[in-house]
């Protein structure tokens, strides 16, 4: 007789997992996960016509972009012609801000997020009904991948306010009939309390803070085995797999991320099931995909690394067309054994630029050149170090003290170092920690210097 | 009264002292007493030589951090209670150390945060300060 697993218990979707069971494990929307490879290509074809002359007739940018390159709406005539179609850059949306790039009135649009910007200009996106329809329905497909279910009490640990990360995830499991407990980010101690107190069975975090809850939970002596958290949903930031499956030991769950961008959704692009746990099922039904060379822009061979372009398929209020995401990965078409059809992506672990994710808040290095050029005590020279301490992304900026800036107090050395700390943490929006270095004590490199020495 | 003396920024990596000392060498400069502290990041090592505008010189030229502080250079009888009777006087007068350390056994280097104040009140208490040529040589 085959056993049973009743998934929502803790510790019975990894071990079903572990059994090959994965028919006992819950698939969203079976029809659309599990559908033909046939059938995925033809509604993706269907969509990308639909959404490519929406596109043409809705939004200026894109109406002269493609005029200039003498493309049609009415010339898709097979998913391959999406190259015809101009990339989307960043850079795009921050040109056009705040509305450029909208296709509807700001009235149909229910909600905006914005994503932080490098030089100060952030970008903001917009959401309407039917945008917000397609965002839960990613994010129920990805929870119920970890075995998320109807009857798990939701706790979110990720900030709300304009970061897609946290509105995102709720509406999709609200969607799926969970009920959210909307703790927001920060107070760690009252996190455990709350899982204790109010049944949390699933954590919505970045991996560096669940890391973070659970040693502070062990040395409260919290006892995560009998807690009732049983599932831990990570995003805004890459998840090493070291990471993860110490998470999944010291607090006894189940964890999985998922990938996402604001520029074309927010989380929910791609999510991993627990078959193929270093990769992620894209939705394909909302996103055509496609890998290229970043140099080039020309596609790769199929399972080659290269950039990940996506072309939502179903946006309304900003639709946007091949959006370089500057993330590496490969894609494979291969079914996966957990009886899904959708492609899956690496999980992304390297981008093409150099674009640092700290603790979920994206840091640009050009940030931290513009602010240390602003203060005079210390040289352009700068070095960057990431490090993971304690479970946490740590960032630390080494800068060189010029010669006469150089004071015998080290009082007056601290209040420069503070003073630096500050002013980039202004601008970051995340602490740093400055180490001044003698002048000259940064290496120099011939060429591009290597500002990063990420260590995570 | 006071004499100069010489900070460098160090960097907390092995050989950075050793460079700098080094460069006082290749100046021909001798150290006649030296302090290091640090912060566990960065430190400040402070040095009493024998050239001070040489040893300036060479630091300049090679781009090294580094001040000139005036502090006050003391010989101390050699006996019990010494030390502490230099402190109270300065505690008395209301002069704050910055730091204080040790050359030569019983010559000490202070930096006070009221340089004038503590020169008087040790000339009070009948201390003589010493001068970079009178910090005798060990043999």
């Amino acid at each position: 007789m085959l056993h049973t697993y009743d998934i929502s218990r803790k510790g019975e979707a990894l071990r079903a997992a572990k059994d090959g069971a994965f028919d006992q494990l819950p698939i969203f929307d079976e029809q659309i996960e599990c559908a033909s490879r046939e059938y995925i290509e033809a509604l993706q074809l269907e969509k990308l016509k639909r959404q490519v002359k929406y596109t043409y007739e809705n939004v200026q940018y894109y109406r002269d972009l493609m005029d200039q390159a003498h493309v049609n709406p009415d010339d898709i005539k097979s998913l391959e012609d999406v190259r015809l179609l101009p990339f989307t850059d960043k850079s795009a949306l921050r040109d056009t801000y705040p509305y450029g790039l909208f296709a509807v009135d700001l009235d149909q649009v229910r909600e905006l997020h914005a994503s932080s910007g490098t030089t100060g200009k952030p970008i903001v996106v917009g959401y309407t009904d039917s945008d917000m329809d397609v965002w839960s329905d990613c994010i129920a497909r990805l929870v119920q991948m970890a075995g998320v279910m109807p009857s798990d009490n939701a706790q979110m640990a990720f900030g709300y306010g304009m970061f897609t990360g946290g509105f995102g995830l709720h509406y999709g499991l609200q969607k799926l009939g969970c009920t959210m407990i909307p703790a927001g980010s920060g107070n760690t101690e009252r996190h455990i309390q709350m899982i204790e107190d109010y049944g949390t069975t699933v954590l919505i975090a970045t991996p560096s803070y669940a890391m973070h809850i659970c040693e502070v939970g062990e040395e409260m002596g919290y006892d995560w085995e009998s807690s009732p958290l049983r599932i831990g949903l990570f995003g805004g930031e890459p998840c090493p797999p070291g990471l993860k499956a110490e998470i999944e030991s010291r607090m006894h769950i189940v964890c999985t991320d998922n990938y996402g961008l604001t520029e074309v959704m927010g989380p929910g692009v791609s999510g991993e099931c627990l078959a193929s746990r270093d990769q992620q099922h894209i939705a394909e039904d909302h996103f055509l995909w496609e890998v290229v060379d970043p140099d080039t822009g020309e596609p790769v061979a199929e399972g080659e690394m290269g950039e990940l372009v996506l072309t939502p398929l179903d946006k309304q209020a900003i639709p946007v067309l091949r959006y370089r995401t500057h993330d590496l990965t490969r894609v494979t078409k291969e079914p996966c054994e957990c009886g899904r059809t959708h492609a899956r992506m690496d999980k992304v672990r390297s981008r093409c630029d150099d674009m640092l994710i700290i603790r979920g808040t994206n840091v640009f290095p050009s940030q931290i050149e513009d602010v240390l050029t602003g203060i005079e005590e210390v040289t352009p020279h700068y070095h960057i170090i990431v490090e993971t301490v304690n479970g946490m992304d740590s960032l630390t900026v080494q800068t060189e003290i010029r010669p006469e800036a150089f004071s015998d107090s080290f009082q007056e050395m601290d209040a420069i170092r503070k003073k630096i700390e500050e002013k980039l943490k202004g601008v970051l929006l995340v602490g740093v920690k400055v180490q001044l270095m003698e002048p000259g004590g940064i290496q120099r490199t011939a060429g591009k210097a290597k500002h990063v020495d990420d260590r995570r | 009264m006071s004499v100069k003396q010489i900070s460098a920024f160090l960097q907390s990596s092995p050989g950075h002292l050793a460079r700098i000392l080094a460069l006082f060498e290749s100046a021909n400069v001798s150290v006649r007493g030296y302090s290091v502290s640090d912060t566990g990041d960065y430190g400040i090592a402070r040095f009493i030589v024998d050239d001070v505008p040489s040893a300036l010189n060479v630091l300049e030229g090679e781009g090294v951090a580094h001040a000139e502080t005036d502090v006050l250079c003391l010989c101390l009888d050699d006996a019990p209670g010494e030390l502490a009777r230099v402190m109270k006087v300065l505690s008395e007068s209301g002069v704050n150390i910055s730091y204080s350390y040790s050359m030569i056994s019983t010559y000490i280097v202070l930096k006070c945060d009221d340089e004038g104040k503590a020169a008087d009140a040790l000339s009070a208490a009948g201390y003589e300060f010493v001068s970079l040529s009178k910090i005798p040589s060990v043999a």
